[in-house]
């Protein structure tokens, strides 16, 4: 090899780096959430400024999304994208620049956040140099993909690369518009149209960056460790389009009891029931892929996590239409039912596959096997153990508050009620962080740790 | 269908862009612009407060969007599009993990919440709300002053009683105790001064009247209602001390109107929304045993024999 040659970066560099920051992010988000969760059980017991509940609690949810789901999601892209496209990644030293930037923008965001710099709106709190980061990984990491399949060698386009190449482009686009970057000093509207417009870019979040990225990696992991072909191609056009039809116009479900315009709620209600297409066009799909075959998921463990998330993206979005409707609403709005919602869609669903896509790609990308395929395991039943609790537990302080408040008991008055469950959310969120340092130790053991290695 | 990157990139974008064009762009340009009938600008202090309230995650907990099925603080008024008007950004907020605060301006007066921030827990023994204590009083002024101002001329309008109000309340209290409980016993309707509290005092009354103490009261008149209570150093006219009222015809009634209606001026709120009846019997009956060492419970006139009584 020559001296340039070792400057080089080797094949799947791009894809580690993703991998290796999902992994770590994972272990600062989920602690930022067991800190947040036990400071509503003692709220006493830390009297630091910038670690109280309300600077924590923006950084818990942006590390999840952008932090751990995305860059784990985006490991499993930066792999299958050239797969797929039989070539290479366009360029590995972009994408390890892309990764560089993309700590450094997650470094800033969590260090301005505590510091109380913040725009105030849920999912869009980042200060505008930090919008401008975010915005400047999303152009690289969509340059790096565009020109992959550029450059392809395969002349069909695979359904995931639809949903990867859609999902950057996309998310780019709704977050310079849901982060208003042209008003830099507040990086709002004003009035009822903010509202309106936080609540697009905010569901947006999720249907146009985390579901469709997740989508990606399960129409990649499932048919491959089944190693059986795609059910359905007319299935997965008509999942992908509707996807983005549908999934967009659902964000004022979120203001169904302020005064937005009527017609505006009407949309947001009936496309939230229509979510029920592009949910179970794309499962079937997925779920007949894999008909007969569930021995092939069990026996890969990025498999077991990928296919059980598609499970969790069935309860979320059911679920998700359900509390559309105005009268589900009147019990579930401004409560824990919400958050526990938000943990089945993130946690369950999406963080399940970026996990899973990261397990099933990390043997192929560090060229040996696992380090443990035991502590994965064991991250598995943690992780699913953590997030169906979440669901139980924040669906019932959801159901105690929301009919509490509805019989005109008073928010105080019902707070002693909640206290028990708010331990268990804490010891839940206990499980996830030792899942996360767990999946830590095993990624970073698989990529650089010495085992096997020539001597 | 054949899926080339043009028709994936270009065609989900131009999906996005008929969709924004739709829901976000039309709302935009047909929003309404007009002033509500409470609306005021807010001062520049009460802009700078507000930007405290965003730099500390305020928005995460407290809701500024009341409903019509809300029962809680604020839901005399539901809110309307002319209230948000200024609003950038707006702080409807996703979550009541504490009140909505759309009206709570002028329901305390100033020094209440400098003892809340400071301590929640000093004015609400369960709150699970951060102490503020980190802000200093510099801030925690600022911040008091944005929370004084939601709810506009509506809150202005409960400022002012609230003034007017303090004015007095400070002067009955440095007349000294006899003055002072004359002073407070003299503003409460006759009808209620003549009433004894028509709940016997049983153990398990005097029992669920300590919990209520407890959760409730404690804070400002303290474990033994003597008026020290933590938040004691931080109010004025500080909380009282019970025994001053024995032999000073304090009735149940007069505990129980006090505790219903509040003390508009000093710290003491209202707990019409937080207690039903009985409980507020309850409270009056343990704090005249306990504390006043006098109790005029189950005295004449009674009226028909009540149907829970043994």
């Amino acid at each position: 090899m020559s001296a340039t040659g070792k400057l080089q970066p080797e094949p799947y560099e791009t894809a580690r780096a993703f991998c290796i920051t999902s992994a770590f992010w994972m272990v600062v988000a989920t602690f930022m959430g067991l800190l947040g969760a036990t400071e509503l059980i003692a709220p006493d017991i830390v009297r630091i400024g910038w670690l109280h509940f309300g600077r924590i609690r923006p950084v818990h949810v942006n590390l999840v999304l952008f932090g751990f789901v995305t860059p784990g999601l985006l490991g499993a892209v930066f792999y299958f994208v050239p797969r797929l496209l039989r070539t290479e990644l366009y360029s590995e030293r972009l994408g390890l620049v892309t990764a560089g930037f993309w700590n450094i923008a997650l470094v800033a965001a969590v260090s301005t956040l505590l510091a109380g710099a913040t725009q105030g709106r849920e999912y869009a709190e980042m200060i505008w140099p930090v919008d401008l980061l975010v915005v400047m990984v999303f152009i690289l990491v969509f340059i790096n993909l565009i020109m992959t399949v550029a450059r392809r060698r395969e002349p069909l386009l695979y359904v995931s690369v639809w949903y990867a190449c859609a999902a950057i482009a996309l998310t780019g686009a709704t977050y310079v518009l849901g982060n208003v970057v042209w008003v830099p000093d507040t990086g709002s509207l004003v009035g009822i149209p903010d509202a309106i417009l936080l609540w697009f870019y905010g569901h947006n979040i999720f249907g146009l960056l985390l579901t469709p990225l997740s989508l990606g990696v399960a129409y990649y992991v499932i048919p491959k460790a089944c190693r059986n072909p795609l059910y359905s191609h007319t299935l997965s056009l008509v999942g992908f389009w509707s996807l983005f039809v549908v999934y967009t116009h659902i964000g004022t479900h979120h203001l169904l009891q302020v005064p937005v315009p009527t017609w505006l709620k009407v949309i947001s209600i009936v496309d939230s029931i229509g979510m029920v297409i592009p949910v179970m066009v794309v499962l079937i799909n997925l779920w007949y892929t894999a008909q007969g075959r569930l021995g092939e998921i069990h026996a890969d463990v990025g498999a077991k996590f990928v296919f059980t998330g598609t499970i969790m993206y069935f309860f979320a979005s059911i679920q998700g239409s359900m509390m559309a409707l105005p009268q589900v609403q009147r019990v579930t709005h401004f409560n824990n039912w919400v958050v526990g919602h938000a943990h089945i869609g993130v946690l369950a669903f999406s963080g399940m596959i970026a996990l899973g896509g990261l397990y099933f790609v990390l043997p192929r990308i560090a060229g040996r096997p696992l380090h443990s395929r035991l502590l994965a395991d064991l991250q598995y039943w943690l992780v699913l153990l953590g997030s169906a609790g979440f669901a139980v537990v924040l669906t019932i302080v959801g159901l105690i508050q929301g009919q509490a408040w509805l019989n005109g008991e008073t928010v105080y008055r019902v707070l002693p009620s909640l206290y028990p469950y708010y331990v268990l959310r804490a010891s839940l969120g206990a499980i996830l962080f030792s899942s996360a340092v767990i999946g830590f130790y095993n990624v970073f053991r698989t990529l650089y740790g010495q085992r096997g290695a020539a001597a | 269908m054949k899926m080339t990157p043009r028709a994936v990139v270009i065609g989900s974008l131009t999906i996005l862009a008929a969709v924004v064009f739709v829901t976000i762009w039309v709302p935009w340009v047909t929003r309404q612009t007009t002033p509500s009938e409470i609306y005021r600008e807010r001062t520049e202090l009460e802009a700078a407060g507000r930007r405290l309230y965003i730099a500390n995650g305020c928005v995460y907990c407290h809701t500024q969007s009341i409903r019509t099925i809300d029962w809680g603080m604020g839901a005399e008024r539901i809110a309307r599009v002319g209230d948000y008007i200024a609003d950038r950004p707006i702080l409807l907020g996703s979550s009541r993990t504490g009140p909505d605060l759309s009206q709570e301006g002028g329901e305390h007066p100033d020094d209440w919440h400098l003892a809340h921030f400071i301590n929640p827990r000093y004015t609400r023994p369960n709150s699970i709300m951060p102490p503020f204590a980190f802000l200093g009083t510099e801030k925690i002024d600022t911040l008091t002053a944005y929370i004084q101002g939601l709810g506009m001329q509506q809150a202005d309008r409960r400022m002012a009683r609230q003034r007017r109000w303090k004015n007095e309340a400070v002067r009955a209290y440095e007349a000294g105790p006899e003055a002072n409980v004359a002073w407070l016993n003299q503003h409460v309707p006759q009808g209620w001064r003549d009433l004894p509290n028509p709940y016997p005092t049983s153990p398990a009354g005097l029992a669920r009247g300590r919990k209520l103490y407890q959760d409730f009261c404690l804070g400002c008149h303290g474990p033994v209602g003597d008026g020290v209570g933590p938040v004691q150093p931080w109010i004025y006219p500080p909380p009282l001390n019970f025994t001053v009222l024995k032999g000073r015809e304090t009735s149940g009634g007069i505990l129980y109107y006090q505790i219903m209606n509040g003390i508009t001026g000093t710290a003491m709120p209202y707990f019409k929304k937080d207690l039903e009846s009985e409980k507020i019997w309850d409270v009056g009956n343990y704090v005249a045993e306990y504390f006043i060492d006098q109790s005029d419970a189950n005295t004449e006139p009674r009226g028909i024999d009540a149907a829970y009584e043994p």
